[in-house]
C-alpha cells in the first residue's frame, strides 16, 4: 500500500475498499480475544479457513478474526454475514458442518444457537440476545467489524476521518473545547474532565510535551481496555493523534501492561501498519503535523497504572509515584509537559470530533456524559464486556443484562471499582452508574469492573483479599500505605480468625482514615476503600466474627469446619483422591470422615462430591 | 537576585526564597513541623508523611506533604490543626510500633502526642526512611544502597544483594540514620503498650508552645535540621 | 554472552530502554541471571543498584529459573469470587510449595498473578502461556500430575 500524502488520498483509500467490500462477498467472523482464544477460538479459525480453502472459496467467502465481541461466557463466537447469524461455543469440529451447511446453503444449525436463559428459546441474531440488546455499543460495536491486525478494515469503517477532519480545519483550541463541551471525563477511575487536562497541558509552557496511553490496567476484575486495545488498536491511534493535535505532543507512548501480550502484539502492529501508510509520522496527510507512538511493555505492577509512577516506569525506573502537587499536565514525562488518559478515554475522542460535542453529550448523566464500558464478572449468568450509557441503574445491568445469579444463591453485593473502589448492597442497586453517585455510595466507578457476589461471598474475607492485594501491590515507599495497610490487613486477619473485638473494629476505622488522608498517592489514598464500604453497607456479617466467632457465608477458614454427612456419602472416594492434604479416610463403599487435624478447611471435597453429602458449618 | 514568596503558615507571615518547600519555609522561621525522612540538603522524597499540612486552596482544604510542596504567594498553611494533630499522631503510632526501640521514632512519637500503641509490636531495625539510601545516591553517587522489593516485602539492601564493594565508606549512611541514636534505656516490650517515658519531658513543651521547635534530644544524635535554624 | 550482545544491540547508553532490555532478557533465559544484571548495568549506563531494583520490583522478572512447567494462577477478584484460593490450596497440598516457588526437582513452578484480564472466563490458569478456562482444584491437579508425568495419584483407598 502506498503512503497516503494527503486527505484525499485517504478519501480514495476509503471509497476504493468500500467498492471491494460491497461485491457482497460471505464473511465469517470469529471472535480472537484473549477470551476466546483460551476457548480455543485459534483452532476453530484454523479449521474454518482450511475448510474453506479446501472447497475452493476463498474467492466467496471471507474469514475475519477480530477482538473480543465482549460476551466471553459464550466463546468462542462466530457471525455469519450477511445475516449475522449467532453461534456460540463453536467447536473446531463444527467448521465443515458450519461451511457446508449455513455458508453453502443458508442453513441454521440449530445446536450451535444461543438458548436465551429465560425464555429457553434458540435465538438467532445477536440483536435478539437480551445480553446485547439492552447495551448502547458505541465503542464496543465496532470490534466485530475489523481486524485489529488489519488498518484497512478500520479505513473502510470511517477510521481515521476524524483525524481528517481535524487536520483540514480544526484549530488546537477548538479540538480542546469541543472536548471540554462534551463533557468527557476520564474512563481510568478519578473522572477527571478531559478537557480540562488537555487544556491545562496546552497552556503549560514548553515545547517538548508528550501524550501516553495508559493501557496498564490493573484493576483486577476489569477488561474493557484489553478488549478496546487488543480488538481495535486504530481507534485509540487516531484518539491519542487527535490528543497530541489538540496539545502541541510530537511524541505519544502506550503504555501496555505486561499481563496482554496480544494488546502489545496488536498495538506494535498497528502502529507499523499506521507509519507505513503516512498516518504517523512526518508531515500526516500532507501536513505540517507531525507525531509518533511508541508502545512500552509494563513490568507488572499495579502500582504503574498511577500516573506518576507510569511516567517513571517509562523512564525505564522503578514504578515509584511521587508527589503531585505540580501536575503531570506541567511537569509529567522527563518532566515534560503530558497528557496521560486512559484506553477508553481516548477511544471516545475520535467520534467526538466527529459527531460533535453535543451528539455526545446526549447520553448519561448531568456530570457524566456518553458511554461506559463495564466489565461484569462474578457471581451472575452472563459474564462479559457490557457497554451503557451513564447513568444506567445497577439493576438493569446485573440483572437484565447479566441476567440475574448464576447458580440460585441470592445476589448479595457487587464490587466495582477495583481495589480503590467498594462493595455495593443489593439495596443500592437502583442507584444511577455514574461517577458522582457511586463516590458518595462510598464505591468507585474505577476503570469499570463489576464484579457481583452472592451469599457464598463474605464481606470480611472480600475485605481481607483486597487489602491483600493492596499490600502486595503497594510499591512500599510510604508509611500510611506501605504499614498502615499491612496493620489493616493485621487487624481483619484477626477478625477472620475469630480474635477480633470491637475496640478493633474501630480502631480499623480509625487506620483507614488515616491512610486515606495522607498517603502519597492515589493507590493508599482509596486503599481503604473497600474495608470502609463493607463496614458501612454490611456490619452485620463483622459483628457476626467479632461477636458469635462466626462467618455467615461459611468462608472464613478459621471459624469454620467440613463435615461428611453419613447418609448422603456412598463412599464413592473422589473427596479422598481429591484431597490435597490427605485429611480425609474411608474404606471403599463405607462412610468417609475428615480428619479434622489434618484438615486446612480449603473446601476442594465439596466441589468434588457429587452427592452433596459434605457441609459446611 | 533572590526572589522572594511570601505564605501564611499558621497564620504567621513567612517570608520565603522562591523554589524552597514549605517545610523549608516554616524551619527557617523558627515553625518546627515533625518531620523524618527529610534532610535540607537532600531532594524530598514525601515518604514519612509527617510533616503533613493543611493547605487552603479556593476555600477547599486539602492535606500534604510539606516537604514536597513548594512555597508560592499568598499560600495559606495550617500545620498544627487538630486534625492534622490526629493524623500526625497516627502515623508516629504506626511507626513507633514497627520499630519501638529506636530513641529517635520514639521521640518523634512522643513529640506527636502518642502516649500508647494499640498495635502489637513488631522488632524492626529500619522503618524505611529512606535517609540512607538518598545520601548513598545522591549526596555520594556511591549507588551502593537502595530499596529492593515492593510492598510489605521493601526494604534497604544493597546491589544484587551483596556487592559491598560499591560503598565509597562516606559513613552517611550510618550516621543520619535514626537506628544509630543509641536506644534508649526503657526498651519497649510486646504488648507492653506504653512509651518508656524517658521522653514525657518534652510533652509539657509541646502542648504549651504548639508548632515552636522544643529541641528534642533527637536532635543530637540524630542531625537534626532544626538546630541550624533556631 | 552473545545473545544479550543482540539484545543490547541498539540500546546502549540509554536508560530509559532498561525495562525493554530485561524483558527480552527475561524471555531469553527464562530468568535475570547475574551476569546479564552486570552486563546490561554498564551498557546502557545505569547502576547496578538501579538495574537490581527493577529486576526485583516488577513481577515480570524472575531471579531465579523457573521450572520446565510454569502454572499460573490468577487471582484476580472475578478468579477469587469463584474460588481461585482453592486452586491455590491445591497447589500448595499437592506440590508443597508456596506460590512463586519452584519444585525441589526443577520441574514445576507456580505463580500467581493479580489478573490476567480474562475475567468472564474465571477461575483462569496459564500454563505455559495457555489460558485454562474454568478451572477447578480437580482440573488442575491433573494436570500437573500430567506435566510431572504422574498418571494416577498413587493414594487411593487404603
Amino acid at each position: 500500500m502506498h503512503k497516503l500524502k494527503s486527505l484525499n488520498n485517504l478519501d480514495s483509500l476509503r471509497k476504493k475498499l468500500l467498492a471491494e467490500r460491497k461485491r457482497a462477498r460471505a464473511t465469517i467472523v470469529i471472535c480472537g480475544g484473549t477470551g476466546c482464544q483460551a476457548s480455543k477460538s485459534p483452532e476453530v479459525i484454523a479449521a474454518i479457513k482450511k475448510e474453506i480453502t479446501g472447497q475452493e472459496m476463498e474467492k466467496k467467502v471471507h474469514v475475519r478474526a477480530t477482538g473480543c465481541h465482549g460476551f466471553c461466557e459464550q466463546g468462542p463466537i462466530m457471525v455469519i454475514e450477511p445475516g449475522n447469524l449467532f453461534y456460540c461455543h463453536v467447536k473446531a469440529k463444527d467448521a465443515k458442518e458450519i461451511v457446508a451447511k449455513t455458508v453453502k446453503n443458508g442453513e441454521v444449525i440449530e445446536r450451535l444457537l444461543y438458548t436465551d436463559p429465560v425464555s429457553g428459546k434458540k435465538v438467532r441474531t445477536e440483536a435478539e440476545i437480551p445480553f446485547y440488546r439492552a447495551q448502547d455499543r458505541q465503542l464496543l460495536n465496532h470490534n466485530r467489524s475489523v481486524d485489529p491486525c488489519a488498518i484497512e478494515d478500520y479505513i473502510a469503517i470511517g477510521g481515521y476521518a476524524a483525524l481528517a477532519k481535524t487536520i483540514a480545519g480544526i484549530e488546537p483550541e477548538a479540538v480542546i473545547s469541543e472536548i471540554k463541551a462534551s463533557g468527557l471525563r476520564g474512563r481510568g477511575g478519578a473522572g477527571f474532565p478531559t478537557g480540562r487536562k488537555w487544556a491545562e497541558c496546552a497552556e503549560a509552557p514548553g515545547d517538548e510535551k508528550y501524550v501516553v496511553c495508559n493501557a496498564d490496567e490493573g484493576d483486577p476484575g476489569a477488561y474493557m481496555d484489553r478488549c478496546l486495545l487488543e480488538a481495535n488498536p486504530h481507534l485509540i491511534l487516531e484518539g491519542m493523534m487527535i490528543g497530541a493535535w489538540a496539545i502541541g505532543a510530537f511524541t505519544g507512548y502506550i503504555y501496555v501492561r505486561n499481563e496482554y501480550p496480544l494488546a502489545v502484539q496488536h498495538a506494535r502492529i498497528a502502529v507499523e501498519q499506521a507509519r507505513k501508510l503516512g498516518l504517523l509520522g512526518e508531515n500526516i496527510l500532507g501536513s505540517s503535523f507531525s507525531f509518533d507512538v511508541e508502545v512500552a511493555r509494563g513490568g507488572g505492577a499495579f502500582v504503574c497504572g498511577e500516573s506518576t509512577a507510569l511516567m517513571a516506569s517509562l523512564e525505564g525506573k522503578v514504578g515509584e509515584p511521587r508527589a503531585k502537587d505540580i501536575h503531570t499536565v506541567k511537569d509529567g514525562l522527563w518532566h515534560k509537559p503530558t497528557v496521560l488518559n486512559n484506553v477508553e478515554t481516548w477511544a471516545n475522542v475520535p467520534s467526538i470530533i466527529l459527531n460533535g460535542a453535543k451528539w455526545f453529550a446526549a447520553k448519561g448523566t448531568k456530570n457524566s456524559k456518553g458511554t461506559k464500558i463495564f466489565a461484569l464478572t462474578g457471581q451472575v449468568k452472563n459474564t462479559g464486556l457490557v457497554e451503557v450509557a451513564m447513568g444506567t441503574p445497577l439493576n438493569k445491568v446485573i440483572f437484565d443484562i447479566g441476567g440475574g445469579s448464576k447458580n440460585g444463591k441470592a445476589i448479595k453485593a457487587v464490587q466495582t471499582g477495583g481495589p480503590s473502589g467498594g462493595c455495593l448492597p443489593v439495596g443500592k442497586f437502583a442507584l444511577p452508574v455514574d461517577f458522582d453517585t457511586l463516590n458518595e455510595a462510598g464505591a468507585m466507578m474505577g476503570s469499570g469492573g463489576m464484579v457481583v457476589m452472592d451469599e457464598g461471598t463474605c464481606m470480611v474475607d472480600m475485605a481481607k483479599y483486597f487489602l491483600n492485594f493492596l499490600q502486595d501491590e503497594s510499591c512500599g515507599k510510604c508509611i500510611p500505605c506501605r504499614v498502615g495497610v499491612d496493620r489493616m490487613l493485621e487487624i481483619i486477619t484477626d477478625i477472620a480468625e475469630g480474635r477480633g473485638s470491637r475496640e478493633q473494629i474501630a480502631l480499623l476505622e480509625e487506620l483507614a482514615d488515616t491512610v486515606s488522608a495522607t498517603s502519597l498517592c492515589a493507590l493508599g489514598k482509596t486503599a481503604p476503600n473497600p474495608v470502609l464500604s463493607t463496614l458501612r453497607y454490611f456490619p452485620e456479617e463483622y459483628a457476626a466474627h467479632v461477636d458469635h466467632k462466626k462467618c455467615p457465608a461459611g468462608v472464613c477458614k478459621a471459624l469454620i469446619s467440613y463435615s461428611i454427612q453419613s447418609d448422603k456419602c456412598n463412599g464413592c472416594g473422589s473427596c479422598l483422591r481429591a484431597c490435597p492434604h490427605d485429611a480425609i479416610y474411608g474404606r471403599k463403599k463405607k462412610v468417609h470422615i475428615i480428619d479434622e487435624k489434618k484438615c486446612l478447611r480449603c473446601g476442594i471435597c465439596v466441589g468434588e462430591c457429587k452427592f452433596a453429602a459434605i457441609t459446611v458449618s | 537576585m533572590q526572589q522572594y514568596v511570601t505564605l501564611k503558615i499558621d497564620n504567621a507571615r513567612v517570608k520565603a526564597v522562591k523554589g524552597a518547600s514549605v517545610l523549608d519555609a516554616a524551619m527557617a522561621s523558627g515553625l518546627c513541623i515533625p518531620h523524618l525522612c527529610y534532610v535540607p540538603v537532600l531532594k524530598a522524597s514525601g515518604a514519612c508523611r509527617l510533616c503533613i499540612v493543611e493547605v487552603v486552596d479556593n476555600g477547599r482544604t486539602k492535606i500534604t506533604a510539606s516537604c514536597t510542596l513548594n512555597a508560592e504567594d499568598g499560600m495559606v498553611i495550617y500545620s498544627n490543626t487538630e486534625r492534622i494533630r490526629k493524623l500526625r499522631k497516627n502515623i508516629a503510632e504506626l511507626l513507633v510500633a514497627q520499630a519501638p526501640n529506636s530513641r529517635a521514632v520514639q521521640d518523634i512519637a512522643v513529640r506527636c502526642g502518642v502516649k500508647e500503641v494499640r498495635y502489637p509490636f513488631r522488632n524492626d531495625n529500619c522503618i524505611q526512611c529512606g535517609r540512607c539510601v538518598s545520601y548513598c545516591t545522591e549526596y555520594s553517587k556511591a549507588n551502593s544502597l537502595g530499596f529492593v522489593g515492593r510492598g510489605k516485602n521493601r526494604h534497604v539492601e544493597y546491589p544484587l544483594g551483596f556487592r559491598r564493594d560499591l560503598c565509597k565508606k562516606c559513613g552517611f549512611c550510618t550516621e543520619y540514620c535514626p537506628m544509630s541514636v543509641t536506644p534508649c534505656g526503657g526498651p519497649m516490650k510486646a504488648g507492653e503498650g506504653r512509651l518508656c517515658g524517658n521522653c514525657d519531658s518534652q510533652i509539657a513543651a509541646m502542648e504549651h508552645f504548639s508548632g515552636i521547635c522544643v529541641r528534642c534530644e533527637l536532635g543530637k544524635g540524630f542531625k537534626c535540621v532544626r538546630q541550624t535554624y533556631v | 554472552m552473545t545473545a544479550l550482545n543482540s539484545i543490547l544491540k541498539g540500546r546502549r547508553s540509554q536508560p530509559h530502554l532498561l525495562i525493554e532490555v530485561l524483558q527480552d532478557a527475561q524471555d531469553l533465559y527464562g530468568y535475570i541471571p547475574e551476569e546479564a544484571m552486570n552486563a546490561v548495568s554498564r551498557e546502557l549506563g545505569v547502576p547496578l543498584m538501579k538495574v537490581y531494583r527493577v529486576a526485583c520490583f516488577y513481577k515480570a522478572f524472575s531471579l531465579k529459573p523457573r521450572g520446565k512447567y510454569v502454572f499460573t494462577v490468577c487471582t484476580g477478584t472475578a478468579c477469587h469470587v469463584r474460588g481461585a484460593n482453592l486452586l491455590l490450596d491445591q497447589v500448595k497440598g499437592q506440590l508443597n510449595i508456596e506460590p512463586g516457588e519452584t519444585t525441589e526437582d526443577g520441574l514445576v513452578t507456580i505463580e500467581n498473578v493479580n489478573c490476567v484480564g480474562a475475567c468472564a472466563l474465571g477461575p483462569v490458569v496459564i500454563q505455559d502461556g495457555a489460558y485454562c478456562h474454568h478451572m477447578t482444584p480437580g482440573k488442575l491437579r491433573k494436570a500437573i500430575d500430567k506435566s510431572r508425568g504422574k498418571k494416577k495419584k498413587e493414594r487411593a483407598h487404603a
